[in-house]
């Protein structure tokens, strides 16, 4: 290997909003690193996934090494370290919804996207190439007296039936 | 002091001491990796677990047995307790550490850590100095029932000394300690989740790294990383760690003196690895220190005395080139002559040098001749200096005190030297590079004399050049800045006819018909200790391997 390092081009900087809401929240944590998720949160809304730069920017916001976020950013599924549609669809493949027929859902959403299902180190796989939506399994989203259930972004849709699915992308 | 039942011994220990260390003193093996004693204790890798007894709930007063559940000996710590908490009313604590439900325990979590290594001992680095394979063949199971697919992460360059077999890795995280406590850069950190668990340097996601583990503590993970999975680049491959031999001796990068052990074998210095003193360095030393003896080994090393002739400098026998300077020497006036010693030479070197000067030459003119200075770096637990010399305050002190010698350094020491006529320089530093004012004045000197260990700018000017010897192949004292006197130990033989530079002087001066008669460094220690202020009790005996402070 070379000892060649990364060379952010465009730094990342919160906006005038999400500086204003990164201020309010910083003063609900004892110590800074606290503040680490919520932050990160905040950051993956404005840059739709957390580049090199943006774990910079938020490790000197942090006051923290960039490893200790690079940590944090790798240890959970819902930070993404490579870009995402603008729908991310989360689809609960454990073992209610596998009985409620999940797969069917499954399928039927492969097939509408015509896209694979994304695993957690390949998010490319998973997006359309309109780079409108990705697909990706996750565990249990605590709904499973309304399965089968999917997560489009932030909102939950339950009881799905191939029909509903169609509905909803129309609706998207 | 706390009175504990460790197995069948009954032992004190101080206040707040572990188990694991309890044990180590007393020749106890207490199996551990994420617990070093340099560093915070998680408690992660469970290898530890002892077995302590106290009283057991619902049982009649008085009765005592052992606990529910196993403790970590890294993070148990002992200590004193009121006459009515004491068991079987002497003891403050009673452990086990050779208890069935221990010996299952380490069987067990030693196969858990053996999972998904790749059991590459044959080709790894670590092999021989491994706390995986000795527990495991200590503590151990025969055999794996692991009988999935080992996870197998990618080999990976972590920066320009230290390479990561993330295959062999048990994720005890010292190393991720070690940068957040002791160096406070921070690199290292685990990237994933649960059993894909791997130690990285930040990166983007496609690899590329965001900074590198370069911080000048680095060398340091490698030696604690208790597997084979931090390895140093400098050492790969070189050579099995039991072919080494070792001596215990001190670092000559700077004037911190690191206690380091030097690892060697007949053709050279294969790896300086820190040795723990607990005012010192406690158990770390730098990278510039780590890696920087490979001038010991270089071919271009001085073997041979060189003589000017017609303005090169040629290669002569030892009885030429003493005669050469004898000659010299006697053609001109005491006042008219300069002795530099070296602060990268030893005390008994610089003992012998005063010596020469004062009786031989009777002259009461001495420099002092080192490195130049270099940056202080100051790291949480950790600080380089800037002096690069081992040994400034021992030559200063040892040149000057015995005789009432005065030592000149810098500029009023150089105006000296230009107006000289014959210089004997003893320089000893790798890489030296001359500022102007130094160049000028040694032009001007009509006999120059440098004894040396590599050719440099200085042996350029020289007349005549005497082949000296490094740290690691002479014995003698170091003084550090803090004022420890520390003992430096021969390793290996100097290349070709270089001699151990007080030798050199000793010879010169017998052939000036002066009566300088020692025969070996501690000798020369002897004397310093009755002649030279504060080094009254500093000789090789009293030294050992701890070091002595200066009053």
């Amino acid at each position: 290997m070379s000892d060649e390092i990364i060379q952010i081009e465009t730094p990342f900087q919160f906006n005038e909003e999400n500086k204003r809401e990164f201020d309010e929240l910083i003063g609900r944590y004892p110590v800074k690193e606290a503040a680490m998720l919520p932050t990160l949160h905040l950051a993956q809304r404005q840059a739709g996934f957390i580049s090199p730069a943006v774990m910079k920017y938020v490790a000197e916001l942090l006051e923290l090494s960039v490893m200790k976020v690079k940590d944090v950013v790798t240890f959970y599924p819902m930070f993404f370290e490579e870009p995402v549609g603008k729908y991310v669809i989360r689809i609960c493949h454990t073992l209610p919804c596998a009985l409620r027929d999940c797969k069917v859902v499954l399928e039927h959403l492969k097939e509408k996207l015509g896209t694979d299902v994304a695993s957690e180190t390949n998010l490319a796989k998973g997006t359309t190439d309109d780079g409108k939506f990705t697909l990706m399994k996750v565990e249990c989203l605590a709904s499973c007296d309304v399965a089968p259930v999917i997560m489009v972004n932030d909102d939950l849709y339950k009881n799905l039936t191939p029909e509903k699915v169609d509905e909803l992308l129309e609706n998207l | 002091m706390a009175f504990i039942k460790l197995n069948d011994l009954e032992i004190e220990v101080e206040d707040g001491t572990n188990v694991v260390e309890a044990a180590r003193d007393h020749d106890i093996e207490v199996p551990h990796y994420c617990y070093h004693p340099g560093l915070s204790r998680p408690a992660n890798c469970r290898m530890c677990l002892v077995e302590p007894y106290g009283p057991i709930p619902g049982a009649p007063p008085g009765t005592i047995g052992p606990a529910r559940q196993l403790a970590t000996g890294c993070t148990l710590t002992v200590r004193s307790a009121p006459p009515e908490r004491k068991l079987e009313e002497k003891f403050d604590a009673i452990i086990r550490t050779d208890s069935q439900r221990v010996i299952k325990a380490r069987e067990d979590i030693l196969e858990f850590l053996l999972v998904h290594h790749p059991l590459d001992c044959p080709v790894c680095d670590q092999a021989g100095e491994c706390d995986l394979q000795d527990f495991s063949y200590r503590h151990g199971h025969d055999k794996s029932r692991y009988l999935e697919v080992k996870n197998v992460p990618p080999k990976k360059d972590l920066g320009p000394d230290v390479l990561l077999y993330s295959t062999r890795c048990i994720v005890c995280t010292r190393c991720i300690r070690f940068c957040d406590e002791v160096s406070g850069s921070g690199e290292l950190g685990l990237i994933n989740r649960g059993s894909h668990d791997e130690i990285d340097i930040p990166r983007s996601h496609e690899g590329i790294p965001i900074q590198l583990l370069d911080n000048k503590l680095a060398g340091n993970v490698v030696d604690i990383c208790p597997v084979g999975a931090l390895i140093s680049k400098d050492f790969l491959f070189k050579s099995r760690p039991w072919f080494m031999e070792k001596a215990n001796s001190v670092c000559s990068g700077c004037s911190v003196g690191c206690n380091v052990t030097v690892e060697y074998k007949a053709d050279g210095v294969y790896r300086i690895k820190p040795r723990f003193h607990e005012d010192i360095n406690q158990h770390w030393m730098c990278d510039d220190g780590r890696l920087g003896y490979h001038y010991v080994n270089s071919d271009d090393r001085l073997q041979l005395p060189l003589k000017r002739v017609e303005e090169e400098l040629v290669t002569t026998q030892w009885a030429d080139a003493l005669t050469l300077i004898s000659d010299g020497i006697s053609q001109v006036e005491a006042a008219d002559i300069v002795v530099i010693g070296s602060a990268q030479g030893t005390n008994e070197d610089n003992y012998v040098l005063q010596q020469f000067a004062h009786d031989v030459l009777n002259t009461t003119q001495l420099g002092l001749f080192g490195q130049l200075q270099g940056e202080e770096h100051k790291f949480p637990q950790f600080t380089i200096e800037a002096d690069k010399n081992p040994n400034t305050a021992g030559a200063r002190t040892i040149l000057g005190s015995a005789n009432g010698n005065v030592v000149l350094e810098g500029d009023t020491l150089w105006e000296k030297v230009a107006s000289a006529k014959v210089v004997y320089l003893v320089s000893g530093c790798p890489e030296r590079p001359l500022q102007d004012a130094e160049k000028d004045a040694l032009e001007k000197v009509d006999f120059l004399i440098v004894q040396d260990v590599l050719p440099s700018e200085v042996t350029q000017l020289a007349d005549v050049v005497l082949p000296g010897t490094t740290f690691a192949e002479k014995d003698g004292t170091f003084t550090n800045s803090t004022g420890w006197v520390q003992r430096i130990r021969k390793t290996i033989d100097p290349p070709g006819e270089a001699q151990v530079d007080w030798e050199i002087t000793q010879q010169l001066a017998k052939r000036l018909g002066g009566e300088i008669d020692y025969h070996f460094a501690g000798e020369i220690a002897i004397a310093i200790s009755e002649n030279v202020e504060g080094y009254g009790d500093a000789t090789h005996k009293n030294i050992g391997d701890a070091g002595i402070k200066l009053a």
